[in-house]
């Protein structure tokens, strides 16, 4: 197997007196798809977030495609990294939220743009790309929608969108269904299972076991910030051994 | 399944009469209480404007006669481009004063926040003759690290004249207030924003003036507008160190002519008309940081709205919802 492109070591975070991730180890293969299954607050969000710098983590480290993410090495030291080098560890890293965080000021197309422009890439060819990115995730018609005028669904296409136009090497999903009426979870779904077929590698917290099952190659379980169960959905969500995982699985199946 | 159907089937229970509620008109609950506030206001109204035309004392000819005075216009001229230099300078400050105040570092929080209690609290006027008065505290201003020799010395009392007084003043004073307004904008902005632009690769630059900034406008302009024509106004203060705005060139002709309240109308109609400007301009800036929030309204259309005996022609729909 060759080096997997995001190593999780030893990654440990507390806010306050509270443990919300506690040693957690993972590796997620290049072009392979993970779900993080686990009841809320085991710290699946805080995991996410940890991978692109978003909460800092206490001890352990995040490496993707071998750069440790937030810090320098320097002999027995990692030092923070300055705003401007996490900036550009961002930009390699796409991130879709439960609450899409779509910019409500910007039309949809406007808002595919704008990690473009940052990223340097001159407004024309941002565009282009943009338009394409729209019509991949059925959304062509939309270009100049401001994001209060989209269904909840049309808004987590155009997140995914806007999250995929500086052409990441690995999509975090952070519960991308949960805050949809159930008519919609189908069409964000279904792009994602695209996006992976495409072999984009994806970490995807979410709780919608069917799209696990189908999807991914990997299911891991977090149980109050350890993770307690790692493997391929086969064996995770048929029969798995920790006591906690199999209470939640008999729940949500 | 249409109704008839439905009765026929016995699913809904007719009853006798039921066709003719179907045909009846709705008719309006009728509202004589607005009729009635409405003509004691109108004869309010009346009464004023009745006055104001057949006052002989108003002298209505003088302020025709003065309200183009280029000595008047001069004030005007000073008046406009004080407002918008301290305008300017003052939301300059504000924007830096607001980003330290929310910053993490505790210095510069707090040298925020002492900033703006104390320019809060002193009295415009009262800081207006401070500067004047520069002078007699700081002779010599000198720019250099304390204690070491100065870079540069320059004298007070060339320094200071009242137009720099004012604008220095007025600039300190509304700096405090603008400071306070953008804080409460960049602070009604969703912690989702930030993260999610941040996510993208935006730099902390960027993602205050593309993405946090434009989005706490439509919260800044209003309190915004206020304090503009708040300013507008304050900047008459100078007429009492003698800088020749708008009113002091008017009451500098009444202390020749002794026609005080002609003079003093001529320069309320010019207020009047600058406020009037202003909060069109208001209504338009308002408008286009709007966008995004839905259907646009119209400047007349929002107007007539606010006609308490107009019905609207169709009920309000501020959110388009799909």
């Amino acid at each position: 197997m060759s080096e997997p492109l995001v190593r999780v070591r030893g990654l440990s975070k507390q806010f306050g007196a509270n443990t919300v991730l506690d040693g957690i180890d993972l590796d997620v293969a290049r072009g392979s798809v993970a779900v993080v299954l686990g009841p809320s607050g085991s710290g699946k969000s805080t995991l996410l977030r940890t991978v692109n710098h978003l909460e800092k983590p206490d001890a352990g480290f995040v490496e993707v495609d071998g750069e440790i993410i937030g810090y320098r090495r320097e002999g027995a030291q990692l030092r923070e990294l300055s705003d401007r080098a996490v900036t550009r560890q961002r930009s390699r890293i796409g991130m879709v939220f439960q609450q899409f965080n779509l910019f409500p000021h910007k039309t949809a197309l406007e808002n595919v743009l704008e990690g473009q422009l940052a990223a340097g890439v001159r407004r024309r060819a941002a565009e282009t790309r943009g338009r394409e990115l729209l019509d991949r995730v059925g959304l062509a018609d939309k270009e100049r929608s401001y994001p209060r005028q989209m269904s909840g669904g049309q808004q987590q296409r155009v997140a995914i969108a806007r999250a995929l136009a500086v052409e990441p090497e690995l999509m975090l999903f952070d519960e991308p269904t949960s805050a949809l009426d159930p008519e919609m979870v189908g069409e964000v779904l279904g792009v994602m299972k695209d996006l992976a077929r495409t072999g984009m590698t994806m970490i995807v917290v979410t709780h919608e076991i069917g799209f696990a099952r189908e999807v991914a190659d990997q299911v891991v379980f977090l149980d109050d910030g350890r993770l307690v169960e790692a493997g391929p959905p086969g064996d995770v969500l048929v029969s798995p051994t920790h006591e906690r995982a199999r209470a939640f699985l008999s729940a949500v199946l | 399944m249409s109704v008839d159907e439905a009765v026929r089937r016995h699913t809904l229970l007719a009853r006798d009469g039921d066709e003719q509620l179907l045909g009846a008109r709705l008719v309006a609950r009728r509202k004589p209480g607005q009729w009635i506030s409405a003509a004691l206001a109108l004869l309010v109204v009346a009464g004023i404007v009745k006055s104001l035309v057949t006052n002989p004392r108003y002298h209505w000819d003088v302020v025709g006669a003065f309200f183009l005075r280029p000595s008047i216009l001069d004030g005007l001229v000073l008046t406009l481009w004080l407002t918008a230099a301290v305008l300017i300078s003052s939301y300059l400050l504000g924007i830096v004063l607001a980003v330290m105040r929310l910053s993490t570092n505790p210095v510069l929080s707090s040298v925020s926040a002492v900033y703006i209690w104390f320019f809060r609290s002193v009295p415009p006027l009262l800081q207006l003759l401070f500067w004047f008065q520069m002078a007699s505290l700081y002779p010599q201003i000198s720019l250099g690290i304390p204690f070491l020799e100065p870079f540069v010395t320059i004298e007070t009392a060339h320094l200071f004249s009242g137009l720099l007084a004012a604008f220095v003043g007025l600039t300190f004073d509304i700096a405090a207030f603008a400071a306070e307004i953008i804080r409460g904008g960049l602070v009604s902005v969703e912690a989702g924003q930030s993260e999610a632009a941040k996510a993208l690769g935006l730099s902390k630059a960027r993602i205050f003036w593309r993405i946090v900034l434009p989005q706490a406008m439509p919260a800044i302009i209003p309190a915004s507008g206020n304090l503009l024509i708040g300013l507008l106004k304050g900047t008459s203060i100078v007429s009492v160190i003698a800088v020749q705005d708008l009113l002091y060139s008017v009451q500098l002709i009444y202390a020749q002519n002794y026609l005080v309240i002609p003079l003093l109308l001529v320069a309320t109609i010019w207020y009047l008309i600058l406020v009037t400007v202003l909060s069109t301009i208001q209504f338009f800036v308002e408008r286009y940081y709007a966008r995004g929030k839905g259907a646009r309204t119209g400047f007349w259309r929002l107007w007539r709205g606010q006609l308490p005996l107009v019905p609207r022609s169709s009920p309000r729909r501020d959110v388009e919802v799909i």
